[in-house]
C-alpha cells in the first residue's frame, strides 16, 4: 500500500528545486514506496530483470497471438472482403458438430491406448536398465533412444509398409493361420495400428526420464526391502512406483497431452481413415482449414481454440486426479 | 503455485499451436508482391504440381513468353498440391498472394462470392471466349460474366481393363461390361491369386470426387437440391450405388489396403489389379511409366447402373487460370494467361501432345489443330474418351467439398461395414443439411 500520509501542501519544500533535483520530501516518499515493495521482490529483482525479456516474447509471440486469436474467433474471416462479426456463431457449429467430438474420441483413446503403454513399458524398462552394470545400461540408454530421433513422417512410413497385406504384420499373424488383415483400412484395427509407432516414438525417452527417476530414490531403500525379503515386483510396487509419483504425472500429463493432439502419425498413415476412425482433433482442424472459402479459416481457428480449452482442462482434471507430492528427501 | 506454473504451460503450449492459425489475419492488405522493373511489369504466376511432364511445359513456355516481348515478366512458381491451400492462405494473409493461379472448375463460384477473382470479360478479347467449347463455357462463368480462362477438361471416371487377362478368363475383351451387375461379374472372374479384379476409390476423400460421376448415375442428381436448400442423400435410387461399392469391397474384389490414391495408375500399371476405374489422365501416366502395357490395355465407358449409356458416368474436371481480385497488374496478367491458353492454338496442342492425349482441349481451334496430327488421330484410347465420356460427362459440383465428402463418408462407411444404408445415408443427410445452414448456401447454387 502507498504511503498516504504524505498529502501535497502546495509548500515550497515541497517544490522541486530550481535544478530539477527531487526536493528532500520527494525523495523521503520514493524511499517509503521502495520500502513498501515486498520483500521477495526487493530480493529478487535481478532474477525478475533476467526474465523479462522472455516474458516480453511470451507476450508477443504466445499471449498476444492467442488473445487475437480468441477476438477473431467472433468473425467470419475473409482475405478479400472486411471480416464479417458473427458473434458466437463459429462456436455453436464447432459444438454442434458430431464430427468435432468423434475427433476428440478418437484423441481420447489414442491416449488410452498409447500413455498407459508406455507408462508400463518405461517403468519395466528403466527398472531393468537400473539393475545393469555401467557399460550396458549406456548401451541399452542408447538403444532405447534411437525411436525418439526417428521423424515420426519417416515412423509413419516404415509402419505403412509394416502393415501391407505383404508386411511384416501380415506375415507374423499368418505365422498362427491368420491373417491377412487390412490393418489401416478397417474402422477396428486402423487406431490400436496408429497407436504402435505413437508407443514405440515415446517409449525411449519416457524410459530415460524414469531411468532418471529411479536413479534419485535412495540404495537404502531397495537393499532394506531386499533384506526384509520384498522380490522385484514388490520393491516396484511398494518403492519404485510411489518414488515415482511426481514422474508418472509429468509422463501421464504430457503424454495424453501430446497423444490427444497426435497429428503426423493419422496424417500419413491413414488420412484420418477409415470412416473418421484415426481422424484426431488437429487432423480434423487441419483438414478443415484446407479449404478455400472464409468459413473453413474461422471455423478451424474456433475449432483449434476450443481443442485448447479441452486440453487444458483434461490437464487440470490429471492434476487434480493425481496429486504431485514433495520428493521424500527434499 | 503447482496450479499457476501448469496453466502457465497450459497456456503456452496451446498458445504456440494456435499461432499458425492466428498469422491467418483478416488483413485486407495490398496485392500480390510483384513488381516493376524498367517499364517490365513483372507478375507472379503460382501452378499447383501435377505430373512432371505439366511443369516442363508450363516452365517452357513462361520462358517463351518472358523472352517474346518485354512489357511483362512472368515469375513461376510450383506449389505442391497438399500445401496449395495453406501456402495460398499464407500469402493472401500477408498481402502476398499470386497475381495468376491455377484454380479447378469447382472452386470458381466459392472464389467469385469471396471476391478472390478478377473479373475477365474486359481483359482478354472476344474472339478469345467465342473459340471455348459450348459444354465448357459455363464452367468459367459466374452470373454470365468470366472469372477465369479454361485450359482442359479430363472425365474422372473410365474403365481400363487388361485383354490379355480378360481373354484367359474366358471374357470377351471387345464387349466390356456395360451395366454394374455385368462389371461385378467381371471383377469377380478377374480376381485371380494376388491379382484383384479391379481397383476403385474405397476412401472418402477420394470417393468425394471420383463417385460424382457415378452418382448421377444412380439419381440424376446429387445429394443436395438444385438450389442448394436441402440435402438430397436419402433418395432410395442410391441404393444400388452403395450397394456396388460394398460388394466390390467387401467380397475382396478391390484391393483391401489400397497403397496409392485413386488417381495413381501404379496398381493397374504393375499387374496388381486386371481392371481400374480412373480418370483420362491415367492413359498418360500408362503411356509414360508403363508402355509395354498400352497393347493389353483397353478403354471403355464406365459401366452406368442400367446400361444406359447415355447416362454420365464421369463429371468433368479441369483446370483454369484465374487472376486475383487484388493483383495490381491486371492487365498484364491477362496478357499472359491470353499467350498461354488462349493464343496460338499449337501451344495448347503441344501440351495435349505432352499428356500423351489424356486430357482434352476446351478450344475448338485446338481441336483443329489436334485434327491434323496423325499422333492424335492414331491414338488408341482419345476417340474413346472424347465421344464416349466426355461427351455425356457432367461439370464438376460447385458446392463446398464437405457435403461430397458427407456422401462419400456414407459410402465408405457401407463399403467397410461399418453401418448400414439408412443409417449411413441419414448421417450424411444431416450432416450435408448442417453445412447447407452453416455456410449459408441456400439458394446460392451457381447459375452459369
Amino acid at each position: 500500500m502507498l504511503d498516504t500520509s504524505a498529502k501535497p501542501t502546495g509548500k515550497a519544500a515541497d517544490v522541486t528545486g530550481p535544478s530539477g533535483t527531487p526536493s528532500r520530501r520527494q525523495r523521503r516518499r520514493t524511499a517509503k514506496v521502495g520500502e513498501q515493495v515486498p520483500r521477495h521482490l526487493r530480493a529478487h529483482r535481478t532474477a525478475y530483470l533476467m526474465i523479462t525479456p522472455m516474458v516480453v516474447l511470451l507476450g508477443i509471440f504466445v499471449l498476444w497471438p492467442l488473445a487475437y486469436a480468441f477476438y477473431l474467433s467472433f468473425f467470419e474471416i475473409s482475405f478479400y472482403k472486411d471480416a464479417e462479426f458473427v458473434g458466437l456463431d463459429f462456436y455453436t457449429f464447432v459444438l454442434t458438430d458430431p464430427d468435432f467430438y468423434d475427433s476428440l474420441f478418437v484423441g481420447l483413446k489414442l491416449a488410452l491406448m498409447v500413455v498407459p503403454t508406455i507408462l508400463v513399458l518405461a517403468l519395466l524398462l528403466a527398472s531393468f536398465i537400473a539393475t545393469l552394470s555401467k557399460r550396458m545400461a549406456a548401451f541399452m540408454k542408447t538403444t532405447v533412444y534411437v525411436p525418439a530421433v526417428v521423424s515420426s513422417v519417416v515412423a509413419a512410413i516404415i509402419f505403412v509398409f509394416i502393415y501391407q497385406d505383404e508386411g511384416f504384420a501380415n506375415w507374423f499373424i499368418g505365422l498362427f493361420g491368420q491373417g491377412p488383415l487390412a490393418w489401416l483400412n478397417t474402422a477396428t484395427t486402423a487406431l490400436p495400428a496408429v497407436a504402435v509407432p505413437a508407443v514405440w516414438l515415446g517409449f525411449g525417452v519416457s524410459t530415460l526420464i524414469m531411468l532418471a527417476g529411479i536413479l534419485d530414490i535412495p540404495e537404502s531403500y531397495f537393499e532394506s526391502a531386499q533384506l526384509d525379503g520384498a522380490n522385484f515386483w514388490q520393491r516396484t510396487w511398494y518403492i519404485t512406483i510411489p518414488s515415482l509419483r511426481n514422474v508418472i504425472l509429468f509422463l501421464l500429463v504430457t503424454g495424453v497431452t501430446l497423444t490427444i493432439q497426435e497429428f503426423q502419425l493419422p496424417l500419413v498413415m491413414t488420412n484420418g481413415g477409415p470412416v473418421n476412425a484415426t481422424n484426431t482433433p488437429n487432423l480434423y482442424i487441419f483438414n478443415s482449414f484446407r479449404d478455400g472459402t472464409p468459413y473453413a479459416t474461422s471455423y478451424s481457428l474456433t475449432a483449434a481454440l476450443l481443442l485448447f480449452l479441452v486440453i487444458g482442462t483434461i490437464s487440470v482434471i490429471i492434476f487434480r486426479v493425481v496429486s504431485s507430492e514433495k520428493s521424500s528427501d527434499a | 503455485m503447482r496450479l499457476r506454473r501448469l496453466r502457465v504451460l497450459v497456456v503456452a503450449a496451446a498458445a504456440a499451436g494456435s499461432l499458425v492459425v492466428a498469422g491467418c489475419n483478416s488483413d485486407s492488405g495490398s496485392s500480390g508482391g510483384s513488381g516493376d522493373s524498367g517499364g517490365t511489369a513483372e507478375i507472379t504466376f503460382w501452378q499447383q504440381q501435377f505430373e512432371p511432364y505439366q511443369q516442363k511445359w508450363f516452365k517452357a513456355h513462361v520462358d517463351k513468353f518472358n523472352a517474346s516481348q518485354t512489357a511483362v515478366k512472368v515469375k513461376y512458381q510450383v506449389v505442391p498440391g497438399d500445401t496449395w491451400q495453406q501456402k495460398l492462405k499464407a500469402a493472401q494473409a500477408a498481402g502476398t498472394q499470386p497475381d495468376v493461379a491455377t484454380t479447378n472448375y469447382g472452386g470458381i463460384p466459392a472464389g467469385v462470392a469471396n471476391g478472390q477473382f478478377a473479373e475477365l470479360d474486359g481483359l482478354l478479347p472476344d474472339k478469345a471466349w467465342s473459340d471455348i467449347k459450348e459444354n465448357v463455357a459455363g464452367f468459367v462463368k459466374v452470373d454470365g460474366k468470366h472469372y477465369a480462362y479454361p485450359m482442359l477438361v479430363e472425365p474422372s471416371t473410365v474403365l481400363y481393363y487388361r485383354t490379355d487377362l480378360v481373354k484367359a478368363a474366358g471374357l470377351d475383351p471387345n464387349a466390356p461390361p456395360k451395366t454394374w451387375d455385368e462389371l461385378l461379374t467381371w471383377a469377380e472372374k478377374l480376381t485371380k491369386g494376388k491379382v484383384k479384379g479391379m481397383t476403385i476409390a474405397s476412401v472418402a476423400p477420394d470417393l468425394g470426387w471420383s463417385s460424382w460421376g457415378l452418382q448421377y448415375n444412380a439419381c440424376g442428381h446429387l445429394p443436395i437440391n438444385d438450389d442448394w436448400s436441402a440435402a438430397n442423400a436419402k433418395d432410395p435410387c442410391y441404393t444400388k450405388l452403395f450397394e456396388f461399392y460394398q460388394t466390390l469391397f467387401q467380397k475382396g474384389w478391390i484391393p483391401q489396403q489400397p497403397k496409392v490414391g485413386y488417381p495413381d495408375a501404379t496398381p493397374y500399371g504393375q499387374g496388381q489389379v486386371a481392371m481400374m476405374a480412373n480418370g483420362s489422365w491415367a492413359v498418360g501416366q500408362l503411356k509414360q511409366s508403363f508402355p509395354a502395357l498400352i497393347k493389353n490395355t483397353a478403354v471403355a465407358p464406365f459401366p452406368s447402373i442400367d446400361g444406359d449409356a447415355s447416362k454420365p458416368t464421369a463429371t468433368l474436371g479441369g483446370w483454369t487460370l484465374t487472376v486475383d481480385s487484388k493483383s495490381k497488374r491486371k492487365e498484364a496478367a491477362a496478357k499472359f494467361i491470353e499467350y498461354l491458353l488462349a493464343g496460338d492454338p499449337a501451344i495448347m496442342a503441344d501440351f495435349f501432345r505432352q499428356s500423351g492425349f489424356s486430357k482434352y482441349t476446351v478450344r475448338t481451334s485446338v481441336d483443329q489443330a489436334l485434327a491434323n496430327d496423325p499422333a492424335a488421330t492414331s491414338d488408341p484410347f482419345m476417340k474413346i474418351i472424347s465421344e464416349k465420356v466426355v461427351a455425356t460427362g457432367k461439370a464438376e459440383p460447385a458446392y463446398p467439398f464437405d457435403i461430397s465428402l458427407a456422401f462419400a463418408t456414407a459410402i465408405e462407411s457401407v463399403m467397410k461395414g461399418k453401418s448400414d444404408i439408412p443409417a449411413a445415408t441419414q448421417k450424411a443427410s444431416d450432416a450435408i443439411d448442417r453445412v447447407i445452414k452453416q455456410q449459408r448456401l441456400k439458394g446460392t447454387a451457381p447459375k452459369g
